[in-house]
């Protein structure tokens, strides 16, 4: 860290690359924005953010595998409805990944 | 190289992070909660329009201020109340779709306990409606519904720590019982005018949040 060669350059490698890609912090923030407790249907992520749902699954499952989101399937009636929720643990690392991002920024602007 | 991919590509800096967080953030905020022209604003306009022609057929001590049938304000009223329960609820309805949770449980009893007060007012006023003159039959039945809805913004901010909320459900609460105290008619002018029109600003304050994404 120490000998970072250009200065005020965002040390990336600092921030949680599980939430630094584009795609997984807009589905962070999404789920960020519901409220403790609460799911959202996979149409409806897929349909807040504009993505396919070929790739919104495959960043679902990258944050899933760090335990960041909790994918529920379920049955409402007779149709399967999949639920995306963010886990206490996903809540936490991105509550950090933003304090950190914060810092970043007091930090290159003292400069 | 997974690298190649846009998706994969961090933020350019950290302002750019920030800056895509705050967007995100307002976008999914404007998405899940309704927007309050639907839910505040076509209340106000009822109340506004529906007490204010109630006010000129059935003025204070008994006075036509506006000569037309006694049907005109009522049917007018209900109207205007009919549209924005139906706008209010698919706003609402259109918000809350596909999330599940704590928060749809809270949505259902809030939305029963509006059925619960109403069921109460119109029972309770329907007994009396027949022995009454037509003024204080507008009085009792625009009086009771009045406090139900003062009670459940109230009980609604408290759910859900909304501000703005609580201050309009007190707002209509003391509308309602100055209103109530100074008679028939002059309740009506104060709902039409300070409790249409705070509905109004309410909601234009709620909008101008709303659009930030900051509800």
């Amino acid at each position: 860290m120490s000998d970072e060669p250009t200065r005020g350059a965002a040390p990336d490698h600092e921030l949680d690359p599980v939430i630094h890609a584009q795609a997984r912090l807009r589905v962070m923030v999404a789920l960020s924005v519901l409220r403790e407790g609460d799911r959202l249907a996979f149409p409806r992520l897929q349909e807040l953010l504009g993505m396919t749902a070929g790739n919104l699954s495959i960043h679902l499952r990258k944050l899933e595998e760090a335990g960041y989101v909790e994918v529920v399937k379920t049955h409402q009636g007779r149709t399967p409805t999949t639920l995306i929720g963010l886990t206490r643990r996903g809540r936490l690392a991105f509550e950090e990944y933003t304090a950190a991002v914060k810092a970043l920024l007091s930090l290159t602007e003292e400069e | 190289m997974v690298d190649e991919d846009p998706d994969e590509r961090p933020p350019a800096s950290p302002e750019e992070t920030l800056r895509l967080i705050e967007a995100a953030r307002a976008a999914a905020q404007r998405d899940m909660q309704p927007d309050p022209r639907l839910t505040y604003m076509p209340w106000g306009v009822a109340w506004l329009v529906g007490f204010g022609l109630l006010f000129l057929r059935f003025g204070p001590g008994g006075r036509v201020l506006v000569e037309m049938p006694n049907w005109v304000p009522l049917v007018v009223l209900y109207v205007l109340l009919t549209g924005a329960f139906v706008l209010s609820a698919l706003s609402g309805i259109r918000a809350a779709r596909h999330v599940r949770g704590v928060s749809s449980v809270q949505g259902l009893r809030y939305g029963l306990s509006w059925a619960a007060g109403f069921a109460g007012v119109v029972v309770i006023a329907s007994r009396y409606s027949a022995r009454l003159p037509d003024p204080e039959v507008v009085l009792l039945w625009s009086g009771l519904s009045l406090a139900v809805v003062g009670l459940l913004y109230i009980a609604g901010a408290a759910i859900w720590q909304a501000r703005d909320m609580f201050v309009l459900g007190l707002w209509i609460t003391l509308v309602n019982i100055g209103g109530f105290l100074a008679g028939p008619g002059w309740h009506a002018l104060a709902t039409s005018l300070a409790g249409g029109g705070g509905m109004l600003v309410g909601g234009f304050v709620e909008w101008l949040r709303w659009r930030r994404g900051q509800c």
